[in-house]
């Protein structure tokens, strides 16, 4: 990149040290993959506690929650759980091009591939929701199963996937962003942190989802 | 904030216009240029706006509890109300008021001046925290004022998610906001203290306010996740019907203790920690020396951080949790005191031999050691759990965490905000004011919640508006306390806002303290340094090594310039 | 980042993908065997190898997707912090839930 391009490219504070414009871009870069890893640790916390409350609570009531996540539909979670996969795929490459300033064409092409599986997996989410409340799996007196501790799986099961979606919205919106600007700027993407920032949020909604998948679908199947 | 608006941009009108920039205050003085901005220091001076205004609102909130225990008899206010002030008190004074008050404010503004940096590392995200921290308190504080909450800052449930009536669901969002203004902040200086250091400062070269604030980050970035997921789960059940804790159901309202107090206790941490960065800055300074074992009092911070997360348990005794945990919370709570007594030992020993000043700030700071003993030890009686089956829910736990919480981290506060003020301000403030404000602190502090040792002891459980005629003398005397300590805390807000008008200039360096933040103008320009700070040696450089401090000799630091 | 160093050869979308691909099928592969698993009559053991298999597509997602085996020491550590706090709350928790489940 020539000196110019960096120069414009770096922020405050990186922009005020006192070294060259590469060394400096080159710490902006370091910072940010390093702000974005201490996020993730916090959001490892977060899901944590989540999953926390499912391993307590399956502990206390296990037949309660076998024939809860027997109700649970297994096709539309694996489905759900190889679109968000391959989504890291897409997401990676997209990073990794973007990281040696390579292949602009394809770097878009992958993070549009990754916007479109996000997509796909919430319209996924919307028919299975869409067949949970069809089959009373909903909380409350009309709940279709008759032992009280199933309502806590689908208490969790409503909760955890909702605010999965919000993450992978917020993701969406990210990468839709990145895509929009290096529409515009062909020298957006190029070694620009923001892509590889937003990868890595991407790939800890993915692996949150990855963990739902035995917690939410595999439950008491050969039972 | 006009009034810093000298045409040189200096404060100190005895030093020579050497055409050097403005002062961070007189860099625009535009809303916008407040409201917009990214300068660290600018976004430490609007959270000390909004804590200021949230610390009167829970203090008006206590006044009326107190006045309300002045008697036996309910004469003032009827249970319901007394059951939302409280709760008023309670979460306001913990999330909007001690979590952010020393880190926001004096962390926000010294961290870069302290490591010799020009920003934090993400300076935007700092105005988003404000902004969330901003929003959140708003939210809490609208439901709290206009509905009322009667759940207690804790929140349990199933009281909050099934019985209460009252706005739980908007306050619990509102704390979870200010949650991701914690995380952010948090995620800000780990990132500024190991990415931006000047050259030459090493982690041991550190001062430990910044060591203090670095090991605060780790528990706002680890621990706030949980309370935020924690307050989501209230308002899932509550506001969704969803239910997770609901015993009717199967759920397990302990595991909801788990989680809030896997937060609330590292939250005490979160207080207590930036409360003894500050100190350690004030002793030194003010006994001109080099603080005593530099090494163990980082080892200490970074082992309170670490060790303050397995000890929640202890808040759990009596709450049903099983015998066997109960023992090994209590065990590790034992262990997070060692390091805690040994920054105490270290302060004394700071001191000894030293040439002890009695300005404002380190009458504030010997203050803050004395009472975060009291509230220190009293914390052992109720980490052991026979003790604590007696004293739970009673007198004795509300005087031993106002000791800890206002006693060590209100004092450290206080103590601070007059030691930086010139720096931040660039004025100076009455000094005889300030020495009598303090204290008057220490002493209407401990009228107020001394008694409160004895009531508990005696057995006056907490939270009720009446209680038995036998215990009425120490809940005068409390009352009495209370009112002198009112006193205590309005008068910095009017001697702070005098000398913001009319107080003299500051020195670039008024008490010759040591570290790099006095090594720039008072206020700083947006740019902090005049030039690239280069750091030549370790901090606390107030006499030679092995030496003590000769008596009476000009009180000057034998650090060079470092700019 | 220090990725950059390793591959010093011009990068080329072949290998991008030849780099990345060999992963999406292992965790495709490790994605059917994990639904295949959880219909096999072994009670808690399925329900284990479920979680143990959802470990292993983090590891991979983790080294290769997010490329902690490129990173620098300090993002090493604070990952690791992570998991290790959340094992801190795991740890002291269940201990109370579980020494209460055997007491009933």
């Amino acid at each position: 990149m020539s000196g110019a391009d960096v120069e414009a490219r770096l922020r405050e504070p990186w922009s005020d040290l006192e070294t060259d414009h590469d060394t400096a871009f080159a710490r902006q870069r370091a910072g940010a993959t390093f702000g974005i890893w201490v996020f993730l640790a916090s959001e490892a916390l977060f899901f944590g506690a989540l999953f926390l409350t499912y391993t307590a609570t399956r502990l206390a009531h296990p037949e309660a929650f076998a024939a809860a996540g027997r109700e649970t539909n297994i096709v539309y979670g694996t489905l759900n759980t190889a679109i968000l996969l391959t989504s890291s795929l897409t997401m990676a490459v997209a990073s990794q091009a973007a990281e040696k300033g390579l292949f602009r064409r394809m770097t878009l092409w992958c993070l549009a591939a990754t916007a479109a599986l996000g997509l796909a997996f919430l319209v996924v989410k919307g028919f299975e929701y869409r067949e949970d409340i069809e089959k009373h799996l909903v909380p409350g007196a009309r709940f279709a199963l008759s032992q009280a501790p199933a309502q806590l799986f689908f208490g969790f099961y409503w909760l955890v996937t909702v605010v999965h979606a919000i993450h992978l919205g917020i993701g969406i919106g990210l990468v839709a962003r990145l895509i929009e600007k290096g529409r515009r700027d062909p020298e957006f993407l190029k070694e620009n942190p923001q892509v590889e920032v937003t990868a890595l949020y991407w790939h800890l909604v993915d692996l949150v989802w990855v963990f739902l998948y035995p917690m939410l679908y595999l439950p008491g199947r050969s039972g | 904030m006009s009034t810093t608006a000298s045409p040189t941009g200096l404060a100190d009108p005895d030093e020579l216009d050497l055409g050097l920039p403005v002062s961070y205050l007189a860099d625009g003085h535009s809303v916008r240029s407040w409201l917009l901005t990214t300068d660290h220091k600018r976004i430490a001076i609007l959270y000390a706006v909004t804590i200021t205004v949230f610390f009167f609102i829970g203090g008006a909130a206590a006044t009326l509890v107190r006045l309300e225990l002045a008697t036996p008899e309910a004469d003032l206010l009827r249970a319901d109300t007394y059951n939302k002030l409280f709760t008023l008190h309670g979460v306001v004074m913990v999330w909007f008021f001690l979590i952010p008050s020393i880190p926001n404010t004096l962390g926000n503004f010294l961290v870069p001046l302290m490591i010799g940096a020009r920003e934090v590392a993400f300076p935007k995200l700092n105005l988003i925290s404000w902004y969330l921290n901003l929003g959140g308190g708003l939210l809490a504080v609208a439901a709290l004022i206009l509905g009322g909450v009667d759940t207690g800052w804790t929140f349990y449930v199933p009281y909050s998610t099934v019985f209460s009536n009252t706005w739980v669901s908007l306050t619990v969002l509102g704390v979870f906001t200010t949650g991701f203004s914690s995380i952010a902040t948090g995620v800000n200086f780990i990132g500024t203290i190991h990415l931006l250091r000047a050259p030459g400062m090493t982690w041991f070269r550190l001062p430990l306010f910044v060591w203090a604030m670095y090991t605060t980050s780790l528990m706002f970035v680890l621990a706030t996740p949980v309370l935020a997921v924690t307050l989501l789960l209230v308002f899932a059940e509550r506001t969704f019907g969803l239910p997770i804790f609901d015993p009717a159901r199967g759920g397990d309202p302990i595991l909801f203790q788990h989680l809030f107090w896997f937060y609330s206790h590292p939250a005490v941490y979160i207080m207590v920690l930036p409360a003894m960065g500050v100190v350690s800055e004030l002793i030194t300074c003010f006994a001109r020396r080099k603080v005593f074992g530099y090494t163990f009092m980082v080892y200490a911070l970074v082992a309170i951080a670490v060790i303050g997360f397995f000890t929640w348990g202890h808040h759990m005794f009596t709450s049903g949790m099983s015998p066997y945990a109960a023992l090994v919370f209590s065990f590790l709570s034992f262990v997070v005191a060692v390091p805690s007594a040994i920054k105490v030992f270290n302060w004394t020993g700071t001191l000894y031999r030293g040439q002890v000043g009695f300005e404002s700030p380190m009458l504030y700071a010997l203050g803050f050691v004395g009472l975060f003993t009291l509230g220190g030890l009293t914390g052992l009686f109720l980490a052991s759990i026979p003790i604590d089956v007696h004293v739970q829910d009673t007198y004795f736990v509300v005087a031993h965490f106002h000791y800890i919480m206002v006693g060590a981290s209100v004092s450290a506060y206080f103590g601070g905000l007059h030691f930086w003020w010139p720096k931040i301000t660039g004025r100076t403030y009455p000094e005889t004011w300030a020495r009598f404000a303090a204290i008057l602190m220490f002493f209407g502090f401990n009228l107020t919640f001394f008694p409160q040792f004895i009531a508990g002891y005696l057995g006056m459980p907490r939270r009720y508006h009446v209680y038995p005629p036998e215990f009425q003398i120490w809940n005068v005397l409390s009352s009495a306390g209370a009112a002198v300590l009112a006193v205590a805390y309005l008068m910095p807000l009017g001697y702070l806002t005098w000398s913001l008008l009319f107080g003299e200039r500051a020195k670039n360096n008024p008490w010759d303290a040591s570290g790099l933040e006095w090594r720039t103008t008072s206020p700083p320009p947006r740019q902090n340094f005049f030039g690239a700070p280069r750091v030549q040696g370790g901090p606390y450089n107030y006499h030679p090594e092995g030496v003590a401090p000769v008596h009476d000799q000009p009180r000057l630091p034998s650090q060079g310039s470092l700019t | 980042m220090s990725a950059k160093s390793e591959t010093p050869n011009p990068e080329t979308p072949g290998a991008l993908w030849r780099r990345n691909l060999p992963v999406w099928a292992a965790l495709m592969a490790l994605l059917a065997l994990s639904a295949w698993a959880a219909y096999w009559p072994f009670g808690r053991i399925d329900t284990a190898l479920g979680f143990a298999i959802a470990g292993v597509k983090t590891a991979l997602v983790a080294l290769v997707f997010m490329q902690l085996k490129h990173a620098s020491g300090l993002v090493r550590i604070v990952a690791a912090c992570g998991l290790f706090w959340a094992a801190i709350l795991f740890t002291l928790t269940l201990a109370d839930v579980l020494s209460r489940m055997v007491n009933r």
